[in-house]
């Protein structure tokens, strides 16, 4: 193909079906495209293979988990949970909630407890869990991971973040591959999530926090300098 | 993106369609962080990209019934949901939308499902990486930055410094390029 000879009508369509599914068309040429995908299964078809072929372009950008809070929203506005206080604390307790449940409870942790500490009794093996210790370059600051199966959670265990900054949290694989985002130091409480699909918890895994502007890094790269790095060691 | 994966992405939106809450979840757990990448590549703003995810997946919990026709790969669809989404809050910090619905090609009712055609594609991806190198530098940045990051032809041409005639049939020639080297 020259750059000066004129497109064939093949060439033309496959160029517009591109087009359309970059979304680079504006006004009637965009309309005009939209009524041909609606009437031309050929053209149709041909939009959803670069789609396709497109998507492909994705997966080399490098996965940056959501706050935890993004599932929480995800889950009210579609009305699969209820939001914090949605219950009305005025409500009659339940039973197991009132004094006599609250022995009902003691008796039953102190029969739990006798079991298990009858001699010859084992007591269930620990959950595999890892932990790292970061603390942060030139500050007060330390912050905690700690994971339990997939479970992980973030704890600032001194100092606070400044109010101006944030810390964003970094899953590095050993591979050389591109270090995950999982979230941000919390300002308050701690950050709770299941870690996604691709991130196993090994002895070789570190974590790293980078000095990030406030909200996090805006290209899902680590633009500023790395504060803290740790292995995570068994815990 | 391998078979296995693929299956278990389709099980889990054939299982949102009848409304299952934990397939739901899992489906989150497994591409969140993904889509979310996809977001923040084409917005560059933390919050908004968050917020932009939240609809994204409200649109996947709302139209999950409707992903069996439409011939796209589980995560091609995911991703294209998320990034057309995307374009179109980029695009409303200027005008509206300019995406193509991702099932509004579906909607034709003669689409056959070709039973090789997600093969095939399977292989185009794989190429897609090396044929993007044969590309000249310039040609093969210019298509990442549309796809990823949302530039128009007036962004090109201003960043190439062409009229934005010559810069759309040159973007038009490099995407007919990449094209025919994936599925040679």
């Amino acid at each position: 193909m020259t750059e000066d000879a004129p497109l064939t009508p093949h060439e033309e369509d496959q160029a517009l079906a591109a087009e359309l599914a970059l979304g680079l068309l504006d006004d009637d040429d965009l309309a005009a495209a939209n009524t041909r995908v609606s009437e031309d299964a050929g053209f149709a078809r041909m939009v959803l293979d670069w789609q396709e072929r497109l998507a492909g372009l994705a997966e080399e950008l490098t996965p940056v988990m959501a706050p935890a809070r993004a599932r929480h929203a995800i889950r009210e506005r579609l009305g699969h949970a209820s939001p914090p206080l949605a219950n009305d604390p005025t409500e009659r307790r339940a039973w197991w909630r009132g004094p006599m449940g609250a022995l009902t409870g003691l008796l039953a942790i102190a029969a739990v407890a006798a079991f298990l500490w009858m001699p010859g009794q084992q007591s269930p093996a620990p959950q595999p869990g890892f932990q790292a210790q970061l603390q942060v370059q030139d500050s007060e600051m330390r912050v905690a991971a700690r994971l339990d199966g997939r479970e992980m959670e973030i704890a600032t265990e001194n100092g606070a973040l400044p109010s101006d900054r944030d810390l964003e949290i970094w899953w590095i694989k050993p591979d050389g591959s591109a270090p995950v985002s999982i979230g941000l130091v919390p300002r308050d409480g701690n950050l709770r999530m299941t870690l996604p699909e691709g991130l196993d918890p090994a002895e070789d895994i570190k974590i790293a926090l980078s000095n990030e502007p406030l909200g996090g890094s805006p290209t899902g790269q680590a633009t500023g300098p790395v504060v803290a790095i740790s292995d995570l060691t068994r815990s | 993106m391998n078979d296995a994966r693929r299956t278990e992405l389709e099980r889990l939106i054939s299982r949102i369609s009848l409304g299952d809450r934990d397939a739901f979840d899992a489906l989150y757990d497994a591409t969140s962080a993904k889509l979310h990448a996809v977001c923040l590549s084409v917005l560059r703003d933390r919050p908004e990209a968050e917020e932009t995810l939240q609809e994204v997946y409200i649109r996947i919990w709302q139209s999950a019934s409707r992903y069996a026709s439409n011939g796209l790969s589980p995560m091609t669809w995911l991703i294209t949901i998320a990034r057309n989404r995307s374009i179109d809050k980029l695009r409303a910090r200027g005008s509206r939308p300019v995406t193509a619905p991702e099932d509004a090609a579906a909607s034709v009712a003669s689409l056959e499902p070709c039973p090789e055609s997600a093969t095939i594609m399977a292989q185009e991806r794989q190429m897609l990486n090396e044929c993007l190198a044969k590309l000249a530098d310039a040609q093969a940045g210019a298509v990442r930055a549309v796809y990823l990051e949302g530039v128009t032809y007036a962004d090109l041409a201003q960043r190439e410094n062409m009229p934005v005639n010559t810069v759309r049939s040159w973007l038009r020639r490099s995407l007919l390029r990449l094209k025919d080297c994936v599925s040679q």
